[in-house]
């Protein structure tokens, strides 16, 4: 899980799951696993409007198409900017892995070059969104260790809380996570994410559907506590286990429009 | 004439009823209005206030998973004779001028599996750092604004064969496309005062013939991405010669400037390694000439990039060692801009409105340039941008001979 729970925050990942017939779980790991593995999917494909709040209220949109082959730490993904006109083409590639960070690469049609994101970089917001480089990745649920911390109701739905903890702390800007995750279906509902003591970011998780058996937040707002600005990412168009080809997540690929 | 039938199979394969069954289309594009007001004249160019237009369309065609076809256009206007007067359109952009209407790129791409094979007038770009790149050699440029240059299309094969962190690739181009050298009666080209009576006439440029190809090996690991490339072809800046005019009987004396373009061979390589703070980033090409008056030289850069925050720094320093010296006379931007520390860094104040500054120093400090841009989007399609740039030195420098171009830019563009 991206900032924390595995696979999750991430994007992707965001799109959790759940359903309404799970036994519960007192074991953090347990429940995580059984998140995680509630989001499988082969492929995913979604259009994303962004909203930027800043701290005044102003509003700037972003639109992306994101399609993602595979699930979790074992997954590729593609996002490219529809809008505004001038990024359109603007594509970034996230290679994930089971066992450490993500491989990113940014492709800017602009002066015709691809750009490795390093690991240190991965904290600086993309694009101009709340999300950082960091979130966009998607997590495999073991690089992280879990404690159960108590339970919580997010929109009045009872969730556990849980804290999770990266295993290679130098992976990650955020030294911890706290998540809240709906014990009716397993669904992801809020993670703050801090660095140190310090709340760096918060996702909710909101219009949770279920999506080809899939539960999915349709709706995931990021707030950056530091700049008093949030970011609104509304899912359209979402679908799972769409035909993908390998081929199309590779830096030759994310260079053709 | 084979611009015109590669546009009627390009409109051929896109009409035919498989094709718009599954084709996806799309475009992006732009109107950008742009004015220069420079600080002072130019010994050979009095006019500091220049208006410049460029509308932009590129259309990208996806007939099918594994074939895509790439189609852009040009469209410009100067005040200030930088443009060409016709309107026909100009597929190769070899001109002395920019085109009024030009071809920016017309390519097919086909991929199946790891292979992807790009044809057609395309852009190439090989290298890790910025500013000074200098194993980029299938990157001709646009020097009518020396600090400021835009890149220009090639026409050729690039075929790329990607296996897992390797990357093979390799690059044919049947004709070669120059860079475009500032106009000589216009203030980037440098023109010392005492030398203003004599008239500069444009002797013409020699463009070879010959094809130009490379090959490029890519490797990217778990850290470390590095390169190593071979070129061989034709510089794209050139050999300036300049010698006596013919004048009719009684009139003074005049100069004919020419240019050739030697063929060149280069030997380079790439690397990027992330650290704890910066990102190392460092590209070398050693340049040799079988032409007598040609350089041969190697090129290096050494920059670190970080990321921190709303802020992007770019800083190094770009490198000179001649092995041979045999021309007197060259437009090298690229050399230009080394034995110098450059840097560059940008800030994203909000959503919609950033900062950058550039700079480039030269270790014996007979050149400098720098570079300040603030720009701010409205809505979904406008944005207006105002830079200034300073220069200074000395005539003899590369930079310093631009000491009297020091401009302001406002520019205002609508995107769609």
């Amino acid at each position: 899980m991206s900032r924390g729970q595995a696979g999750t925050v991430t994007l992707g990942v965001a799109l959790l799951i759940g359903s309404l017939h799970v036994r519960a779980a007192d074991d953090a790991r347990q429940i995580v696993e059984e998140a995680q593995k509630r989001t499988d999917a082969a492929s995913q494909r979604y259009e994303g409007l962004l909203q930027v709040f800043d701290a005044k209220g102003k509003i700037a949109d972003k639109r992306w198409t994101f399609e993602r082959l595979g699930s979790h730490g074992r997954s590729k993904a593609v996002l490219r900017f529809t809008a505004p006109a001038e990024v359109k083409g603007v594509a970034l590639l996230v290679v994930n892995h089971p066992d450490r960070a993500s491989d990113q690469w940014m492709w800017t049609p602009a002066i015709e070059r691809d750009r490795r994101i390093a690991l240190q970089d991965r904290s600086t917001r993309f694009f101009g969104t709340d999300f950082s480089f960091e979130d966009l990745e998607e997590r495999d649920v073991d690089q992280y260790d879990y404690t159960l911390v108590g339970d919580d109701a997010i929109d009045g739905a009872a969730c556990w809380k849980i804290q999770s903890t990266p295993r290679q702390s130098k992976s990650s800007q955020y030294t911890r996570s706290i998540v809240w995750i709906r014990k009716d279906n397993y669904a992801f509902a809020r993670i703050e994410s801090y660095a140190k003591d310090d709340l760096m970011r918060r996702l909710n998780y909101a219009d949770i559907r279920s999506v080809q058996g899939i539960w999915t937040a349709r709706q995931l707002e990021m707030t950056d506590l530091k700049r008093a600005s949030r970011t609104r990412l509304t899912l359209d168009k979402l679908e799972y286990n769409v035909p993908l080809k390998d081929e199309d997540f590779t830096l030759q690929a994310i260079r053709r429009q | 004439m084979r611009a015109r039938a590669a546009l009627l199979i390009l409109a051929a394969a896109l009409a035919s009823p498989s094709a718009l069954e599954a084709q996806t289309i799309t475009q992006r594009g732009f109107a950008d209005a742009g004015l220069f007001l420079f600080a002072q004249a130019a010994p050979n160019d009095p006019t500091r206030e220049v208006a410049d237009l460029l509308a932009r369309e590129e259309i990208f065609v996806k007939p099918a998973g594994w074939l895509q076809f790439a189609a852009g256009l040009d469209v410009r206007a100067n005040s200030h004779d930088q443009v060409d007067e016709g309107w026909r359109l100009d597929v190769s952009d070899r001109g002395e001028r920019r085109p009024r209407l030009g071809l920016r790129r017309l390519a097919a791409t086909i991929t199946r599996g790891a292979l992807t094979i790009d044809a057609g007038k395309q852009f190439i770009r090989w290298g890790k750092t910025d500013i000074v790149t200098p194993t980029d050699r299938f990157a001709p440029r646009d020097y009518l604004d020396v600090v400021d240059p835009e890149f220009l299309g090639v026409t050729g094969v690039r075929g790329v064969v990607q296996a897992k962190g390797n990357t093979f690739e390799a690059v044919w181009l049947p004709r070669f496309t120059p860079s475009r050298v500032p106009l000589l009666d216009q203030r980037w080209t440098a023109v010392p005062p005492a030398a203003t009576a004599i008239p500069l006439f444009d002797g013409a440029a020699v463009l070879p013939d010959g094809s130009q190809a490379g090959v490029r090996w890519s490797r990217s690991g778990d850290r470390v991405e590095f390169s190593a490339s071979f070129f061989d072809g034709f510089n794209h800046l050139p050999n300036v010669d300049v010698r006596p005019a013919p004048t009719p009987l009684g009139a003074g004396p005049a100069l004919a400037v020419s240019r050739t373009y030697p063929s060149i061979r280069t030997y380079g390589a790439d690397a990027a390694l992330p650290t704890r703070i910066f990102t190392i980033k460092a590209e070398a090409a050693y340049f040799t000439s079988a032409s007598a008056d040609t350089d041969q030289y190697v090129l290096y850069v050494v920059q670190l990039e970080r990321q921190t925050g709303e802020w992007v720094f770019v800083g190094g320093y770009a490198g000179e060692a001649v092995t041979a010296r045999r021309s007197s006379l060259v437009f090298a931007p690229d050399r230009g801009l080394t034995r110098a520390i450059v840097a560059r860094a940008s800030y994203t104040i909000g959503p919609t409105k950033s900062v950058a500054f550039e700079g480039a120093v030269r270790q014996n400090g007979d050149g400098a340039y720098t570079r300040a841009e603030y720009s701010q989007a409205r809505g979904q399609h406008w944005r207006a941008t105002i830079s200034g740039v300073a220069i200074g030195g000395r005539e003899s420098d590369f930079l310093g001979q631009y000491h009297r171009n020091s401009h302001v830019k406002a520019s205002l563009r609508y995107s769609f």
